[in-house]
């Protein structure tokens, strides 16, 4: 897997060459969310950073003093590693562009703007399958392109845009075929290194991915597996698993289990849909990351497709367990996690919830720890 | 013959003589089937609603009693619904004109209401019993931890119960929070398909500053919702409502929202004439719709301005002449307390922020057609817009009433409406120079936050506040 150390060097190195591109002029684009097509940002001619860092504690602490204590520490690192001045990017970005689905990432870009940073807010109505909300969406993503145009002083062409879409599309269709390796008994890749890889497909320009993505594929497609045959099959599922926050995950698989599949709105690339590069760009565009793909939590409309899209995961990637992954005061998908152990518990499969505020000291860890290891024991007991 | 409780709690309410055999049974059904018990009701009118009300003021007193017969009613909407009477509820905040429409078009045929700000407000201002109901929710799938709102519980809660019936519709509002509509909809899938709702909702994506009434696009897109959602709702109850409906009901509004001016600008005066937690309850008609109508709660206010102007004019306060006054962001009776431990210590905050109107908000609305009238009545709203927006219009509100400070939290739950206030606390600050607090709390719902825990900081606020006005 020495490929994905080199995607892990080039992601570490990601701030260094975007201040080397931002001295020769070019726009640095920072983004919050799964509804900011990066494809714009590439088609104007600026480099997009997309900003999910998470799992430390002291990032959402700082943000304390202007946001209630009660909101999802995911958003508030967003702004946190900032204000305590070990964010190398974040003062550099010649904007920012937030959606705004939820009153978490709304409540963010409030503080965005509150500090003086370039931001642009991105409307998206959650009440997503009226056509008003998807003409809304479709309005921002053209406000979006005259924004990056203003920036970028570039022009947003359809050639730009249809080369950017293709490069994107690439990205998306290489992950999905190593992500339907996954579905061997025992995987070649699991869930812990599926989403760093994921999160380091965001910190790289395409054309040094692609090569990397594919050299990867190539030697996991030779078969092996660093994981016993045995182990009990996860699907971690929740809203994100952030860029440094990697101890659950790999606290399942050092557990003896093996993540086989992820179900997370945020931080991951969603391969399993590719935008169209015939007719409209931009509307193709609106129609994958508006409606085509699975509807994130906040999304109404969504739990029962949400359900039964695990269902569908379940089945095709013989799950045998879920973890469900909240982070403290998440409060939507605190009401979805009912939801989900409900239907789980109707077709007879283990559900384990974890919350999490970041906070993974030596104390709290030693409980975690030991919930996960009860669990994965229990799922293992029931496969054999 | 023992001592009618349940008789003593409606004289207290303000009911007449008249209306007893009337409303004597119905309000001890009502009772039953909201699990209050003879001790609960004693409580109510021998302790709490003594200690927290004016009610020695007959306005008071009839407030009261316009939200008792709207509790009663909203007991009685199970049997509505098997007569055939449509259910129509929705969710704080919304713009309650249209359902006030609805009544206005077929008054006996539709029943609307916001089922869990009554039960909230009643069951805790008045009994301090909300508790089982918002235990029930955290039993059965909302849980306690995540410091889910109590309205969506209560919601959750009383349906569960069957305190109330499925909705024919209720349509949700997510113009503030998400976790209002996402409660519906985890009502319908986890325990109710019968719950049937619709959904309007706008993308809070305004950057801070942008004066919200004053950009076409966005007062266009949600006259659209509002006209998309309300077409919705009528096509669902088959009832059809004049657009001049819409128009009279917001003149309704207008008429009683001047009314409130005049109570707002007698509740500032010095001395304070009338406790905070008296006072706030004539605000929720603007928010709320009441299915039992408006005209009491008119009637009550009119006798209680009519009261609080004699106070003013002999110079009677509930506080000594002088005292200084804080703006608070907004004063729930559900949790009466925490306004009078301001006022032992010597503190006013007569008038909630969240409800009382900008002079903009007072003025006729600049669009003849109901829906963008609707619109940009609710962008003009200090508590539905942007922050930077918001900060500037709590900033005339400090000016109009001169309150010598302000302040915000208690709203933890809330992770749309609590989660700027420290923003706003510092927003404020900065701009009139004036000190400006934040209470971590909960007004709706006292489990975490007792007075206990509270006293000491509101003392301390009192005592800052009283050395700076010494």
């Amino acid at each position: 897997m020495d490929t994905l150390e080199e995607l892990a060097q080039i992601a570490r190195t990601r701030p260094e060459k975007l201040k080397e591109q931002k001295e020769k002029g070019v726009k640095i684009v920072g983004y919050i969310g799964r509804f900011v097509p990066e494809e714009l940002i590439y088609a104007s001619g600026a480099l997009p950073y997309l900003l999910c860092r998470g799992g430390q504690p002291e990032p959402p602490d700082a943000v304390i003093p202007y946001m209630l204590r009660f909101m999802s520490p995911y958003s508030r690192s967003q702004i946190g590693y900032h204000l305590l001045g070990i964010d190398p990017v974040v003062p550099m970005l010649d904007l920012t562009v937030l959606q705004s689905t939820d009153c978490h990432e709304s409540r963010l870009a409030d503080l965005f703007e509150y500090f003086k940073l370039p931001t642009m807010r991105l409307g998206v109505p959650p009440d997503w399958e009226k056509s008003l909300s998807r003409d809304y969406y479709y309005k921002e993503l053209a406000r979006l392109i005259e924004k990056l145009e203003a920036i970028t002083g570039n022009k947003v062409s359809e050639q730009r845009l249809k080369e950017s879409t293709d490069s994107i599309n690439k990205i998306r269709w290489l992950l999905s075929k190593i992500n339907l390796l996954r579905k061997n008994q025992p995987p070649p890749i699991g869930g812990a290194d599926f989403i760093r890889l994921n999160h380091y497909s965001f910190y790289a320009d395409p054309q040094k991915i692609l090569p990397k993505l594919d050299e990867l594929y190539q030697e996991l497609q030779k078969g092996g597996s660093p994981f016993p045959k045995e182990a009990p099959r996860i699907l971690l599922a929740g809203h994100v698993v952030a860029i440094g926050d990697y101890v659950v995950p790999k606290l399942i698989e050092d557990s003896g289990g093996v993540i086989a599949a992820e179900f997370l709105d945020e931080g991951m690339r969603h391969c399993e849909w590719s935008v169209k590069t015939d007719g409209d760009l931009i509307r193709n565009l609106g129609e994958t990351y508006f409606l085509e793909r699975t509807p994130p939590s906040i999304f109404q409309p969504a739990w029962e497709a949400r359900a039964e899209f695990m269902k569908k995961l379940i089945r095709d990637f013989s799950i045998d367990g879920v973890i469900w992954y909240e982070l403290s005061f998440d409060e939507i998908y605190d009401l979805e996690c009912s939801i989900v152990s409900k239907v789980l518990n109707e077709i007879n499969i283990p559900f384990l919830k974890l919350e999490s505020s970041y906070e993974y000291s030596r104390e709290a860890v030693g409980p975690l720890t030991t919930r996960v290891e009860s669990f994965i024991e229990t799922v293992k007991q029931r496969r054999s | 013959m023992a001592k009618d409780i349940y008789e003593d709690f409606l004289r207290l309410t303000g009911f007449e003589e008249d209306e007893m055999s009337e409303y004597l049974p119905q309000w001890r059904k009502a009772s039953e089937r909201l699990g209050l018990t003879e001790d609960d009701v004693r409580f109510a009118t021998q302790e709490q609603l003594p200690t927290y009300f004016a009610i020695e003021l007959e306005g008071i007193r009839k407030l009261l009693g316009c939200f008792v017969k709207e509790t009663i009613d909203l007991t009685k909407a199970s049997e509505y619904k098997e007569r055939g009477v449509k259910i129509v509820y929705g969710i704080l905040p919304a713009i309650l004109h249209f359902y006030y429409a609805l009544k206005l078009t077929a008054p006996g045929k539709v029943y609307v209401s916001f089922p869990d700000i009554f039960l909230t407000l009643v069951m805790n201002g008045f009994f301090h019993k909300l508790s089982p109901l918002l235990e029930e929710a955290e039993r059965t799938g909302i849980p306690y931890g995540c410091r889910h709102c109590a309205l969506n519980k209560t919601r959750y809660a009383a349906r569960r119960l069957d305190i109330i019936p499925s909705p024919d519709i209720s349509w949700i509002w997510g113009f503030i929070c998400d976790e209002g509509p996402k409660t519906d909809e985890f009502i319908r899938i986890y325990h109710d398909p019968e719950w049937k709702t619709y959904i309007t909702r706008l993308p809070h994506d305004q950057p801070l500053g942008t004066v919200e009434d004053e950009v076409m696009d966005r007062v266009e897109y949600l006259a659209k919702q509002m006209k998309d959602g309300f077409e919705s709702a009528q096509r669902e109850i088959g009832i059809k409502v004049e657009e001049k409906k819409i128009s009279e009901v917001i003149a309704i509004w207008h008429r009683y929202a001047a009314k409130l001016a005049e109570l707002a600008l007698l509740m500032s005066a010095d001395p304070q004439p009338l406790g905070a937690v008296s006072g706030r309850l004539f605000w929720e008609p603007l928010f709320t719709p009441f299915n039992t109508g408006i005209e009491g709660m008119e009637k009550a206010l009119d006798i209680t301005i009519r009261e609080v102007r004699q106070r003013v004019a002999n110079k009677e306060g509930i506080l000594p002449k002088g005292a200084p006054k804080l703006l608070i962001y907004s004063i729930h009776p559900s949790v009466p307390w925490i306004a009078k431990v301001f006022e032992e210590n010597g503190v006013g905050i007569p008038l909630s922020e969240f409800f009382i109107l900008t002079k903009k908000q007072l003025m006729p609305p600049s669009f003849e057609d109901p829906y963008m009238a609707a619109a940009e009545g609710w962008l003009r709203t200090s508590a539905m817009v942007n922050p930077g927006y918001q900060a500037e219009q709590i900033c005339e509100k400090i000016e109009t009433h001169k309150f010598d400070g302000a302040v915000f939290g208690l709203m933890d739950f809330d992770r749309w409406l609590g989660s700027p206030h420290r923003l706003l606390s510092r927003m404020v600050e900065e701009k009139t120079k004036l000190p400006v607090f934040y209470i971590e709390g909960d007004n709706w719902d006292d489990r975490d936050y007792s007075l206990e825990a509270l006293r000491t900081r509101i003392e301390s606020i009192c005592e800052i506040m009283k050395m700076r006005k010494a």
